[in-house]
């Protein structure tokens, strides 16, 4: 007979390991379960070729709740964030912009190109600032129901609207405009330094399948001055030993508050009787009995592939398999045997330590999303690339690096196409964008590992490979998030709650899905 | 003498606003720079026997109150409207016709797909219901940001529809509602379709006019939008007999009856501002008039920036303005026709619908907006066709015909070239996409008339040629409209007001920007 649980986690992905250690820390005898053979979803280091290891998926972290660390004491259980530093983009034409943290020094750089908005550089930055201490609090917060007329929500909307009536006029623009222009659009209000829009914008379309010049991306360029590192604002960083040490961290601090951790135990199904959640059964068909299911897995597998058909009310299926995923990125892991050699800037130095993007020029950016749009991954890709060998030589043996590059659009759905057949020409494709600005690199390439959004599904458990488990578009955000009148955490199966990046505030290295769900579970737990 | 009140702009809404200003007792005086009335609800006979609406060729349609206050059809307007509404010809040969009758539209569907037949109904009673609260919410001032937080609390209120309407709509289409404003319109097609050219026809609506395509987001926002104005999905066909022009006719005769002066061929120069305060305006000619308010129905820029000009506003709000976006992406062609073309999906004694939709799936439609982000027009464009001849004889001379196409997307700002060197290839590429329809277009037109966007702007006064006197986008609409904070028809100028459609909710000939600026007007007596 096996022991019964009160709450049971599916997934040890970063919220499910979040929303463990929360339960367990106030007192919930938990038990997280996770297919793979390691702990951390997205948030994982592999040694993908001996001697080096990738943060194979998610590469950086910013957003992770500074509550959480705090709460959790991660610090404590081996989180350590070093500063990733500035963002360089190479040009085909042989010039460059290189953005770095130290603001005097970026307008240098940002003048170059133009004086005006080197100028204006300094007034955004006030400005997106200003933008990210109004939305901070959002991250933190239940989503109210707008269709629930209770004081409780009502209040949640008082206290928004209250928040935005007392921003000055000027805020108040730039928060709307920020939550409906495209990126470029809105960019286009502050600057006019093509490559310095390009790689701004390029930011907010990140992990969504929509342009540049799609409304509703600028929003996400707010998410540059929200990061916190060590409470400083718009701070980027790699976790020592690769994004994985984070998981591992979050799992130590529940292990420590008695949470039990299972690897390799696929849940198969959850055991829903009288319209309760009760238990889970898993793939080898070992079932363990809780008080509470939390599911760290996306909607639809949640919902359609784990829950027996008939458990749940029709419309409500209907608003799941409505639920946008989409994915649209890929990710490139490289073993190097020295450093690319930039031709616009050659040679090793400061602008290889941070982000490196293959962002030069809006209509670049925006003619790869047409591609993507009409079912083809972009033949010229934008790329989103670090070395975090870098800052943490402990990836790589002795002098050599690795190299992580985000890829995007490698849209889910290829026309006439499978992404096994595409997997080495999407690779190449990849490897052909960098050379042109890094020519060395083809020689310099020991290992190759291509991630597909196929991979992204079948490997890591994302529903067509979209990385913050469903698009973050404006219908599928706070309230709407993963489905209307579902975004709190709960679901129409009662003890059963879904803690994972579809639901708000979404996506992201950031635990405030897992810590909210935990909240909300607690309150239930109380009543 | 001062006059009480001055109209810029003897448009539509300009002569709304003047017709319920006089209603109220006041005596505007309404200048209007050309010699005609109408703006760009107009008729012109462009070639010897062939009469067309120039631009705007389908009204809203205006609003049902509106028509009934200004007592249109006593003033000679009589509204044509046809339920054989809209045809869709596909590359195929085939074409996909819906009709204001919903059985008839569900049995025509149901030869693309049985299912989608299906949804049909559904889908129309659910936009209606939707578009009802958002009708309701085009039918008064956007609420405003300032005053007391309960006022903004009762405006919020009252928009959200979280009153009364919510009761109503339930809680399923209230979330509808959210979940549908800022999606893009091909997402919504899809999520209720399957065939192509039902999706693309539902999304067109909501890229009309606009720099948007069906998969860019808030696209759905305007297919609801124009979905107040007539809530079946593929719209309407609401023409006045004679062309738009006769329905502008119609409202000036009311408005003068009402009281107002109209005088055409006085373009307004300058606004004059005294001491933050509008003064009066200044002709072309020189002549000075003085009045104690003045009502733009120009669009915000032309007013704001160009009539009044900047040294009279805070540079903040300056660059706000200039930031407003007002780039047209539409052309206009109209074609004088020996007679009527012979479309490929008409056989077997079907008879053409005199309201054409071309651009047969979404992936056409996304493309046609993809040559415009790069500054170049459509090479294959949407098109929104009318042949209005077919229901009022009266345009053409018997056995021909006037086709009148809105051609999107023809951005104003060319990448590579002017308006004068492409307007040509325009032209053609117009006809060689109507002639993969109807293969003998070529041979039958007599005369065509292209109006480009820089046209729009240069012989209509729209900036930027922009039909809706400005994107209506998210960031562009409600609170927003023109800009927020300046939502509800006034001004940084005392006595200046704007009720064009660069104001909520702008959207159309609907004449709701014009009544609404009329009420708030009145507020201020």
């Amino acid at each position: 007979m096996s022991v019964r649980y009160d709450a049971i986690v599916i997934g040890g992905g970063h919220n499910g390991l979040v929303n463990a250690a929360y339960l367990a820390k106030a007192g919930k005898r938990v038990l997280v379960l996770e297919r793979r053979h390691v702990v951390g979803g997205a948030a994982v280091t592999e040694e993908v070729f001996p001697g080096f290891k990738f943060s194979v998926c998610s590469y950086v972290v910013s957003l992770l709740r500074p509550e959480i660390i705090r709460e959790l004491d991660l610090p404590r259980h081996g989180l350590e964030i070093l500063p990733l530093d500035g963002t360089f983009t190479p040009m085909p034409d042989g010039n460059y912009l290189w953005r770095v943290n130290d603001h005097a020094k970026t307008r240098r750089e940002i003048a170059r190109h133009s004086r005006l908005d080197a100028e204006a550089y300094e007034e955004y930055g006030k400005a997106m600032a200003q933008m990210a201490k109004f939305v901070k609090p959002i991250l933190s917060m239940i989503p109210p129901d707008p269709a629930r007329l209770s004081w409780r929500e009502i209040q949640k909307f008082i206290f928004l609207g209250r928040r935005f009536r007392s921003l000055p006029r000027a805020d108040q623009y730039n928060q709307v405009q920020l939550m409906t222009m495209s990126a470029v659009d809105f960019l286009d209000q502050w600057f006019e330094t093509d490559v310095l829009k390009a790689t701004m914008a390029a930011s907010g379309i990140i992990g969504t399948f929509l342009g540049v010049r799609s409304p509703g991306t600028a929003y996400v360029l707010l998410h540059h001055y929200m990061g916190e590192i060590d409470g400083a604002f718009r701070s980027w960083g790699f976790a020592r030993g690769g994004t994985g040490a984070i998981s591992n961290a979050i799992a130590a601090a529940a292990r420590e508050a008695g949470a039990e951790i299972r690897t390799q135990s696929p849940v198969a199904r959850i055991v829903v009787k009288g319209g309760r959640a009760c238990g889970v059964v898993l793939e080898n068909g070992d079932e363990f009995e809780a008080e509470v299911v939390v599911s760290n897995a996306d909607p639809h597998r949640t919902f359609l592939k784990m829950i027996e058909p008939g458990n749940l009310p029709d419309d409500f299926l209907e608003e799941v398999r409505r639920y946008k995923f989409r994915g649209s990125s890929g990710k490139v892991n490289l073993a190097l045997d020295v450093l690319p050699d930039f031709q616009c800037l050659p040679g090793p130095g400061l602008h290889l330590r941070g982000a490196i993007s293959i962002s030069p020029s809006v209509e670049y950016v925006e003619r790869a999303y047409d591609e993507a749009k009409y079912g083809h991954y972009s033949h010229r890709p934008y790329l989103d690339i670090v070395i975090p060998t870098l800052t943490d030589p402990s990836l790589a043996p002795p002098g050599k690096h690795v190299m992580s590059c985000f890829v995007q659009y490698a849209p889910y759905h290829l026309k006439s196409t499978t992404w096994d057949e595409e997997r080495e020409a999407f690779g190449d494709t990849v490897i052909e964008t960098l050379a042109e600005y890094a020519p060395n690199l083809k020689d310099i390439i020991l290992g190759r590992q291509v991630i597909t959004p196929l991979d992204l599904e079948r490997e890591w458990g994302l529903t067509e490979g979209n990385i913050f488990q469903g698009e973050l578009s404006l219908e599928q955000l706070f309230f709407l998030r993963p489905v209307p009148g579902w975004a709190q955490y709960r679901t129409p199966i009662k003890n059963l709650y879904l803690c994972g990046s579809a639901t708000h505030p979404g996506g992201g290295i950031m635990g405030a899905p897992g810590r909210l769900a935990a909240m909300e579970i607690l309150k239930d737990f109380k009543r | 003498m001062a006059h009480d009140l001055i109209i810029i702009g003897a448009g539509h809404n300009g002569l709304v606003t003047a017709f319920y200003l006089a209603k109220a007792g006041l005596r505007p005086l309404v200048l209007e720079r050309r010699h005609v009335v109408g703006g760009a609800a107009i008729t012109d006979e462009f070639h010897p026997g062939f009469k067309c609406s120039t631009l705007a060729h389908n009204a809203g349609p205006v609003a049902a109150g509106i028509l009934g206050d200004m007592q249109l059809e006593r003033h000679g307007l009589k509204v044509i409207s046809h339920d054989g509404a809209l045809m869709a010809p596909l590359a195929d040969g085939r074409a996909l016709r819906l009709f204001a009758d919903t059985e008839r539209s569900a049995r025509e569907i149901a030869a693309f797909s049985k299912k989608d037949a299906e949804r049909y109904p559904e889908f129309e009673r659910t936009l209606s219901r939707l578009a009802a609260v958002i009708a309701r919410v085009a039918a008064q001032a956007p609420p405003s940001l300032d005053g007391s937080s309960w006022h903004a609390f009762r405006d919020g209120w009252a928009l959200l529809g979280l009153g009364r309407e919510v009761r109503h709509l339930g809680k399923r289409d209230l979330y509808r509602l959210l979940r549908w404003t800022p999606m893009a319109v091909a997402d919504l097609a899809s999520e209720w379709f399957e065939s192509e050219p039902l999706r693309a026809l539902v999304a067109a609506r909501g890229i009309f006019g606009a720099f948007l395509g069906p998969r860019s987001a808030g696209s759905a926002a305007l297919l609801l939008l124009r979905a107040a104005a007539d809530p079946r999905p593929a719209g309407s066909l609401w023409i006045p007999e004679g062309g738009m022009g006769s329905l502008t006719q119609a409202m000036a005769r009311a408005a003068q009856e009402a009281g107002a002066e109209i005088r055409t061929g006085a373009e307004v120069r300058h606004i004059v501002v005294q001491d933050g305060r509008a003064r009066g305006v200044v002709l072309a000619g020189g002549e000075e008039i003085a009045a104690r308010r003045i009502v733009s129905s120009a669009d915000p820029q032309r007013t704001l920036l160009g009539l009044v000009g900047p040294a009279e506003l805070q540079p903040q709000f300056i660059s706000r303005l200039q930031h407003y976006r007002c780039r047209g992406v539409m052309a206009k062609l109209n074609l004088a026709l020996a007679g009527l073309p012979s479309f490929r999906a008409i056989q077997n004694g079907s008879t053409l619908s005199p309201r054409l939709h071309i651009g047969p799936d979404i992936n056409y439609l996304e493309r046609a907006l993809d040559d415009a982000k790069y500054g170049r027009f459509s090479r294959e464009p949407y098109l929104d066709v009318l042949i209005p001849s077919l229901l009022d004889p009266s345009l053409a001379p018997p056995g021909r015909h006037v086709m009148s196409v809105c051609v999107q997307f023809a951005p104003y700002q060319l990448r590579g070239g002017n308006w004068q060197q492409q307007r040509d290839a325009l032209g053609r590429t117009v006809l060689d996409t109507l002639a993969c329809y109807a293969p003998n277009i070529r041979d039958l037109v007599l005369e065509m008339q292209l109006i480009t966007p820089l046209d729009m702007e240069e012989t209509y006064g729209l900036t930027g040629g922009h039909i809706f006197h400005g994107e209506l986008s998210l960031d562009q609409v409600l609170t927003m409209r023109p800009l927020l904070g300046w939502a509800r028809y006034r001004t940084p100028i005392a006595g200046l007001y704007l009720c064009g459609s660069g104001t909520h909710p702008g959207n159309g000939l609907t004449g709701l920007s014009g009544r609404n600026a009329a009420r708030e007007i009145l507020k201020d007596r």
